[in-house]
């Protein structure tokens, strides 16, 4: 288990369905607000790993 | 705004409240202040044993798969339960983080697991999933309390 991307998908995830099941009422609505979180993850977290590029860390 | 205007938002009111989901529409009740205080106290215990306490049986039955699934990740990825030490800022958050998770937490801590070690590769990955775990079942426990409170469907 030492890939990056899957734990970063499992987490999005994980802490979509969550976030879907608080905020919102019905099935369809909740699907439609967890993929719409877990897609926001996704994109966001390499979005900015690829701006933290250049930083020495 | 116009009167006029108002009344015809107050027109169109009932119209949108058509497409909103049964749930929201239909008036919920407060429950009472014992069931309320038992619906909090039992979900920082166990992560969603609230929401089944408030006949919620789905998010219920999410929330306990769900944090349950990411404290157990957490702690295969070689994650570290951090000890109950109040002697600075950090290690007091790091406590509270996972300490939320409730039983997950002291009973791993007290059969001795979650040693973590910083040399292993996953070792901060597992610490993000013991923490959120913990935090998102703060959350779950916030939910709960609305419900009980009649304030969410």
């Amino acid at each position: 288990m030492n890939n990056h991307f899957l734990l970063m998908v499992i987490f999005s995830a994980l802490v979509s369905l969550v976030f879907a099941f608080i905020t919102k009422y019905g099935a369809w609505e909740r699907f439609r607000y967890f993929l719409y979180l877990f897609a926001c993850f996704v994109f966001l977290s390499i979005v900015v790993g690829f701006l933290m590029y250049p930083f020495p860390f | 705004m116009d009167t006029e205007s108002i009344q015809h938002e107050a027109e169109a009111a009932p119209a949108e409240l058509e497409t909103l989901p049964v749930e929201v529409v239909t008036p919920h009740k407060e429950a009472g202040m014992l069931i309320t205080l038992a619906a909090c106290v039992t979900g920082a215990l166990v992560p969603g044993l609230g929401h089944a306490l408030l006949r919620k049986w789905d998010r219920a039955f999410v929330f306990l798969g769900t944090i349950s699934a990411m404290f157990a990740l957490g702690l295969a990825l070689n994650g570290r339960l951090f000890n109950p030490d109040f002697s600075d800022l950090f290690s007091t958050l790091k406590f509270i983080a996972d300490a939320g998770s409730g039983l997950l937490y002291w009973l791993s801590w007290l059969r001795g697991l979650g040693t973590g070690d910083p040399a292993i590769y996953t070792y901060d990955f597992g610490n993000v999933f013991i923490y959120t775990a913990g935090l998102l079942n703060m959350l779950v426990i916030v939910d709960a309390f609305d419900i009980a409170m009649g304030r969410k469907p």
